[in-house]
Parts: structure tokens; C-alpha cells; sequence
């Protein structure tokens, strides 16, 4: 599959980097902007910015109007947008070919040349804080998720949501803002990507062309203070005005560059995924709960930083959680104990890597791999990995990394207790 | 260049004696292989009273064999890496099998178990019953999705349509064995499928080995579709009051077209400058860019075998709700009166037309497309001459259109939020139903 992903990388003398991709399969381009500017790069007071930031982006340049930069390129028939994770904010075009230049000159314009005003500032933050309502407000459990990342942080910047507390959403000013854009949106932060239908020595001539004369900044020193050890378990009530009763857990583990990602996310198949996983067959068929999975973003997308593996489960009506709870933990003891047998291990092995080939189908996926891997570790050659990590995984390695990390002081729980809508309102609404 | 990944010589198409279509498809860029059969009949078919049945006939097909108990079936295709998926949706239901490509002969053989020696076991039947009640309550917390089903068979009302595929709380409970097996008997019939099979090798091997598995099927009795009912005129308002809510869902539907109209893709554009275009739309220029109201607001039509409806779906802050409605009537009024500008009209299209490679990338996009223009009886040329036919859309036809479509006295409204804090705004548009939102049954 290395052929799928066969980037080559280049670096202006601004310190841009640039990966290149051909495949002439269709006349279309994947043209994507990763800027190493995460909600980790925020601190207390700001949170919020870099996902606010993101939708500033759109809002207008010297020459064009809000919005008016998705309009050009959707009416030659591309498809416009962008996305801010804890670790980066990545804007992204997918195009026919022939208007990969239109894309680099805008892109490249919008660097240089953003408008930023108090109006489209003001009237962006309460698109965001309705986004946010959509996200935490709107949601069952949205808001009891982001108390489970505040409590199993303590110091970590992956403890605040990415969209950011509304409190400081209300407060953010231009200032920061810019400061914000001067400082992260600088060439030697960023990884362009371009990939598909191309000739390299031409896209490498035009990125040069629009992109050469950005001056490089200098970037400030990465702020993270690493999380330390969790010395035993953390619990919280979160009581909301909802049908069911829910409990989520979460489990410290290694960020992305550590081989313990593929077990873990085997271990996780093994668990709940698809209807031979031990949660399925010992409590979601039998109804005792609703759902039940357990967790963690599939590469390229884990964190780069230690990330959680969260199990949550959601119980049938009127049901209280505690004897489940108990039931699980005694079904990841047996896993532990035991580790999985060889069924499992086949197919997780499988599993996983069909999900991955199938990811492998689509440009865009294949574009997305390449730049955040690089973003994320300094290396696209992290996604070749991929497939032979999951390749390497084992019996031993499973019960390896389950017994090192599903471990009780290691965990971090938040139950939902519904409540009547009286109490939900005494005790506040949610914003 | 090729506008799409496959070419005449990468496509064969077969009709079986029993009636059963096989299309087989060589594309894709990595070993794997995709198997969807297709039964053309779906949840427009649920008695009254029944409602989710044919969505729990497509999941009984996956609890268990005559020769293998459900466990023994998921072990097996999810061992070779691969997954199976039935449901049901609006006038199919859809069985589909992918994995890897080595495996192609093995799923093909599971496709032919599951489809032909299905042993629907009353203990899992009860179970899977159970677990879609538990799931509707879990439903019931979610607002946006609440809003999208009230909305839904309100549009529909005087239809088969109108009910979730998935049936409701009421219906569920009465779904037996009996019926299951009844509407598999009626339904799952050779006449009335097309196996798609897609991979990355010569289609004339999937061809054959679709063939293989797809023998001895025996004919059944085809049966009558429902009739071709028009969903119920006239305006309706409906608030569904949780007043635990900081931000309330917004949904308008207006009639839409059949999949077969010769105006559909006309009306593929009108959609696409009216709130289908994302940030090209009206909707979004108004609501959004300028007035900031909501994070996201979009429109999409669902065109079956009969008129689905036009539906805008948003959200906004209690304190604008009302506010940003008024920016929706106000949206459609212009539109429906002035129609699109001409540079409105030559940017959607330019953003069909470029758009079309990206559209048929990857195996389950082109599934999709081929799989709709089987399902409505069109030509499978259709998709390649997509471009030219765009072009020759003008823009009297979508005048019309919007004309003849965006009627406010036809609209439906379900608005889920805080009602005391806008009831009084939407009374002064007529009649409007309150329902306190303990009392909403999912």
C-alpha cells in the first residue's frame, strides 16, 4: 500500500513544508493547509481561539468579501473547509484539477491579506457559541464529556474543550486574535499537502510563487506541561435533565508516536466493535444496556500528546448503572487475566486493517494521513506504519497494554444521573 | 481522461433467469470487496400499526441461519475482517457485505446464506426488539433528531410514508415473528433485486461468482406497490416545548419531486441556491454570514417514488429563535417571487459539473449513485451524461419551480425549544400545536 502513499517532501526557504502526491487515477486534487495550532496551544483565558480563528478565516481579505473564498472555489466545483483538533487546525480544498492554481493563489492570499474586523468578529462568536450549544447544550451527553476531560486532566491543555469554555468565547478580543494569527499562522508552522491529479514540478513552482514571499515568525515555545501520573481514581456526578442514565470512563494513554496505539486500538475491536465483540454479546444484545463501546481516535487523528481510551455505556430505562458498571470491570479483569483468545486477535487484525484500506479508497483521506502525520510528528512516514502495526498485533501485546492501562487508578469517571426538568433547572441551564 | 473510474469495459450487467439483476464493477484502489443486494421495497411497505417491520426484517436476516446461530455468523464474516449491514429505508432495503477481496467467493457464499436460509429466532427477535425500544428512548434526549422525525411525518401525513423506518415505541411491541416472515416471503423475491458487486479485479470473476450465489433463488409473487398517494396540503405548526433547552431546532418543510421527474435536477439546483450550497446558498448568506443566528442551516429534498418533501433544518439560540424563522420566510418569499439570478444559476451548476469526478470517487459513492438509478427504473447512462443534461437546465424552469414549491400556505414548521420564550411570535402566523415534551412518544 506504501505505493497509496507515496508522498515526496519539499521546504521553501520560508521553512514551508510541502508534501506531494501524484495519482492521475481522476482530474482531482486534494489541496490541504495544516497549521500546528490546537486548542493545546491555547491557555486558560483564550480557549476557543484557534477553533474561532478557524471560522475568522473565511470571513473576508482585502479584496474579498465574507465567505466570499468558499464561493469562488464551490462554483468551479470544489469542496471547502476546515477543521481545528486539539493538536492543529487543518483547511482543505477538494477540486478538479485544473483549478489547483485558483486554490494555492487563494489560500495563499488569505495568509497574507485577512481582514479581521470587530463586526465579523462579533458576529463569528455567536455563530461559534451556537455551535458550541449544538455540541454540548443540544447533546445528551455532550457536557458531562467535558467535565470527563477537565477531571482527568489536571494540567494538560487537552483538559478544555476544543471549542472552548463559553465564558471565554464571550470575552475573546481582536487583539488576541491577531496576536493569535501572527504567531501560529506563520509558513514555518504549516504543512501544505497537495494530492491527486498533478504535475509536481509545476505545483512546486506555484506554491513557491505565492507562497515564497511569507516571511517566516518566530514560533513560540511549545507551552505543554505534561500531564502527571494519575494517582488514583477520580469520580463525578453530572446531573441533567435526560431519559437515561449513562457512565463514562476514561483511561490515560500514550500519544500517537508510541507503538502501544495499535494494540490498544485492537483492544478496543475486541471489546465493541461489531457483533462478536465481547460487549455486544455479553451486554448489548442481551439488553442490559443500550451501548456500550470503548473508544480512541484511529490514526492519523489520536492525539499527539497522552490521549484518553474512554468506555461509555448508556442504560435501558429506569436502570441504575452500578451493577453494570461492575460487570464491565469484571469483563476487562477477564481480559487482562486471560488476554484475548485467537479469534480475537484475527479479527482485530482484520478489522482494522480493512477499516484503514477503506480509508485508502478516497484522495482526501489518503492527503489527510500524509499532512497530519507530518503536522503531528515531524514525519508523513508514521502513516506507512500503519498497516504493519496493525500487522504486529498480538495476543501478548493486548494483554500487555490492557494490563498497563486499564488500570483503576488510572481512570476517571463521570456518571449522568437524570433529573427532573425542575431540578435540571435549579441547578442551571447549560450554556 | 476518464470523469469517472469506470469505463464500459470495467462494467457488466446481468439479468438472471429468476429475475434478479447482477451488476458487477471492476474499481477501487485497494484488495477489498463490496457486495449491497438491493430489494426494492422498503418501509413505504409497513402496515399501519406495523411500522418499523421492514427495518426489523432487514436486521432478522443477520440474527442467525439455519445452519449457523448468530453468534457463529458474526464470528465468521467479522474473522475475515469484514462486515455485514441490512436496513431498511424508503422503497429498499439494502443487505450489504464488504471485506477483503480474497475473501470475495467466502462473503458471497454468506450473502447467499443469510438472504436464502434466514432461521428468524424468536429469542433474538425479542431482543433486537428491545434494544430498538431502549434506543428510541435514548432518542428522545436528542432534540435535533426529534425535530427531524416529527418534521418528517408531518410532511408525509396522507402517505405510507409517514412514519420512521425504524418504527416507534407503540409499533414495536406489536412486530411478531409472523409478520417478519410474512413480509420476507412477499418482498424478498428475485423480481425484486439487483446485487451490485464492486472490487478491484475483472468484473466477468464477480459476475460469475455472483452468479454462483445467487442460483436457485425461486421466483415469488411480485405483489402491488402502495398507491402513489400525495402528502396532506396546508400549513401546520408544531412546537414541541422542552424548556430544559438554551438553543431550539428549526425545521420547515415544503413539497418536493419525485425521483423520476423530469424536473428533478432542475430542482437539484434550485436546492443548492436556496440552502443546499453550504456557503454559496442564500439561506446560509442570510442566516449565518450575515446575521449570525446559528452555526449551520441547510436544505435537502428527498425525491422517492413519490414527491418526498423540500426540508430546511437549523438551530439558533432561544433568545433568536423567532428572529431567524423570519430570515427563512423571508428567504423563501424572495425566492419563490424572483426565482435565482442568472450568476446564481451558473455557479451551481459549475459546482455540479466540477464537482462530478469527486462525486464518483470510491466504490460506495458510485454504489450509491447506481444503486439509485436501478432502484427508480433509470437508465444507468444517466450518471455519465449527468454533465450535458445539467447544462441544458434554464433558468424559467427553476423560476417555476421555486414559483410553484415554495408556498408558505403548503409549509410545515416543528420548532423543539423553549416555547414561552417565542410561542406568542408564531401564533400571529395561525394555529400553532404546543406539546409539552414529556408527552412526545418517540
Amino acid at each position: 500500500m506504501k505505493d497509496l502513499l507515496d508522498f515526496k517532501r519539499y521546504r521553501l526557504q520560508n521553512g514551508l513544508r510541502i508534501l506531494l502526491l501524484e495519482d492521475h487515477t481522476l482530474p482531482i486534487v486534494s489541496y490541504q493547509v495544516h497549521f500546528q495550532a490546537g486548542s493545546r496551544n491555547e491557555r486558560p483565558g483564550i480557549t476557543g481561539i484557534s477553533h474561532l480563528f478557524e471560522h475568522m478565516m473565511f470571513r473576508g481579505t482585502t479584496r474579498l468579501q465574507p465567505e466570499e473564498f468558499s464561493k469562488i472555489i464551490q462554483a468551479r466545483g470544489g469542496v471547502v473547509n476546515a477543521f481545528t483538533t486539539q493538536d492543529h487546525t487543518t483547511y482543505w480544498e477538494n477540486i478538479p484539477s485544473e483549478e489547483l492554481e485558483l486554490v494555492v493563489e487563494l489560500e495563499a492570499h488569505r495568509l497574507k491579506e485577512l481582514r479581521i474586523t470587530e463586526e465579523s468578529l462579533r458576529t463569528e462568536r455567536e455563530v461559534v457559541r451556537s455551535e458550541r450549544k449544538m455540541r454540548i447544550a443540544t447533546t445528551p451527553y455532550g457536557a458531562a464529556v467535558e467535565e470527563l476531560y477537565a477531571l482527568a486532566y489536571l494540567r494538560h491543555p487537552y483538559r478544555w474543550p476544543i471549542i472552548g469554555w463559553d465564558h471565554d468565547l464571550k470575552r475573546l478580543t481582536l487583539d488576541e486574535c491577531l496576536r493569535y494569527f501572527r504567531l501560529h499562522y506563520a509558513p514555518n508552522n504549516a504543512v501544505v499537502v497537495v494530492a491527486g491529479d498533478i504535475d509536481p514540478q509545476k505545483t512546486l513552482a506555484l506554491i513557491e510563487k505565492h507562497y515564497g514571499d511569507i516571511p517566516p515568525q518566530e514560533i513560540p515555545d511549545d507551552p505543554v506541561e505534561p500531564e502527571p501520573p494519575q494517582r488514583g481514581e477520580r469520580r463525578a456526578v453530572f446531573k441533567k435533565a435526560v431519559e437515561l442514565e449513562a457512565f463514562f470512563w476514561a483511561y490515560h494513554v500514550p500519544g500517537i508516536e508510541s507503538e502501544d496505539i495499535y494494540p490498544l486500538m485492537a483492544l478496543c475491536h475486541i471489546l465493541s466493535s461489531g457483533r462478536s465483540s465481547r460487549f455486544w454479546q455479553g451486554f448489548v444484545r442481551t439488553g442490559k444496556v443500550t451501548e456500550l463501546r470503548a473508544v480512541v481516535d484511529p490514526p492519523p487523528f489520536w492525539p499527539k500528546d497522552p490521549a484518553l481510551l474512554i468506555i461509555y455505556g448508556v442504560l435501558p430505562p429506569g436502570r441504575n448503572s452500578d451493577l453494570i458498571q461492575k460487570e464491565v470491570e469484571e469483563e476487562i479483569e477477564r481480559l487482562k487475566e486471560k488476554g484475548p483468545d485467537e479469534f480475537e486477535v484475527k479479527k482485530a487484525r482484520n478489522g482494522l486493517k480493512s477499516a484503514f484500506l477503506r480509508g485508502l479508497e478516497n484522495l482526501f483521506f489518503r492527503a489527510l494521513l500524509g499532512g497530519i502525520y507530518e503536522i503531528k510528528t515531524g514525519g508523513f512516514e508514521g502513516c506507512w506504519r500503519v498497516l504493519e502495526g496493525y500487522e504486529a498485533i498480538d495476543e501478548e501485546r493486548i494483554r500487555s497494554v490492557a494490563r498497563r492501562y486499564l488500570e483503576g487508578d488510572n481512570r476517571t469517571c463521570v456518571l449522568v444521573k437524570p433529573v427532573s426538568l425542575e431540578d435540571h433547572e435549579r441547578l442551571g441551564l447549560l450554556e | 481522461m476518464k470523469l469517472s473510474l469506470f469505463s464500459p469495459e470495467d462494467f457488466l450487467v446481468f439479468d438472471l433467469d429468476s429475475g434478479v439483476r447482477v451488476i458487477a464493477l471492476s474499481c477501487g484502489k485497494v484488495p477489498l470487496f463490496y457486495a449491497t443486494l438491493m430489494i426494492k421495497a422498503g418501509a413505504e411497505r409497513d402496515p399501519l400499526g406495523k411500522e418499523g417491520l421492514s427495518d426489523l426484517v432487514a436486521e432478522s436476516l443477520t440474527l442467525g441461519t439455519r445452519l449457523k446461530g448468530p453468534q457463529e455468523l458474526n464470528r465468521e464474516i467479522e474473522g475475515l475482517g469484514a462486515s455485514l449491514e441490512a436496513t431498511s429505508h424508503w422503497d429498499s432495503s439494502l443487505l450489504s457485505l464488504s471485506g477483503p477481496l480474497e475473501y470475495s467467493g467466502d462473503l458471497l457464499r454468506i450473502l447467499r446464506e443469510v438472504l436464502f436460509e434466514p432461521s428468524f429466532p424468536g429469542d433474538e427477535l425479542s431482543k433486537a426488539k428491545e434494544r430498538r425500544m431502549a434506543k428510541l428512548m435514548e432518542l428522545k434526549d436528542n432534540a435535533p433528531k426529534i425535530a427531524d422525525r416529527t418534521i418528517w411525518n408531518l410532511a408525509m401525513d396522507g402517505t405510507p410514508y409517514s412514519h420512521p423506518i425504524g418504527g416507534t415505541l407503540n409499533s414495536i411491541p406489536g412486530l411478531a415473528r409472523e409478520d417478519i416472515i410474512r413480509f420476507y416471503k412477499e418482498t424478498y423475491i428475485p423480481q425484486r433485486a439487483t446485487l451490485l458487486v464492486i472490487g478491484k479485479t475483472h468484473p466477468r470473476r464477480l459476475l460469475e461468482e455472483s452468479k454462483k450465489a445467487l442460483q436457485g433463488w425461486p421466483a415469488g409473487e411480485a405483489g402491488q406497490d402502495p398507491p402513489l398517494a400525495s402528502p396532506r396540503k396546508g400549513k401546520k405548526i408544531l412546537i414541541l416545548d422542552r424548556p430544559d433547552l438554551t438553543q431550539s431546532e428549526i425545521r420547515v418543510a415544503l413539497p418536493g419531486v419525485a425521483r423520476q421527474n423530469r424536473r428533478y435536477l432542475a430542482f437539484k439546483l434550485m436546492n443548492y441556491i436556496l440552502g443546499g450550497g453550504g456557503f454559496s446558498s442564500r439561506l446560509m448568506e442570510r442566516v449565518r454570514s450575515q446575521k449570525g443566528y446559528t452555526y449551520g442551516i441547510r436544505s435537502s429534498f428527498h425525491a422517492l417514488r413519490i414527491p418526498g418533501p423540500l426540508i430546511i433544518s437549523t438551530f439558533t439560540p432561544t433568545e433568536t429563535t423567532y428572529a431567524a424563522f423570519e430570515e427563512i420566510l423571508s428567504t423563501l418569499e424572495g425566492f419563490a417571487k424572483e426565482g435565482p439570478s442568472p450568476k446564481e444559476l451558473q455557479e451551481a451548476k459549475g459546482f455540479f459539473k466540477g464537482n462530478f469526478p469527486l462525486r464518483l470517487e470510491t466504490p460506495s459513492q458510485l454504489a450509491r449513485e447506481i444503486l439509485q438509478l436501478e432502484l427508480y427504473g433509470l437508465d444507468l447512462g444517466e450518471l455519465l451524461e449527468f454533465p450535458e443534461r445539467l447544462g441544458r437546465v434554464g433558468l424559467e424552469e427553476i423560476r417555476e419551480l421555486a414559483s410553484d414549491h415554495l408556498r408558505l400556505d403548503d409549509m410545515k414548521v416543528v420548532i423543539v425549544g423553549r416555547s414561552e420564550a417565542f410561542l406568542k411570535y408564531f401564533e400571529g402566523l395561525g394555529t400553532v400545536e404546543v406539546i409539552p415534551y414529556k408527552d412526545v412518544s418517540p
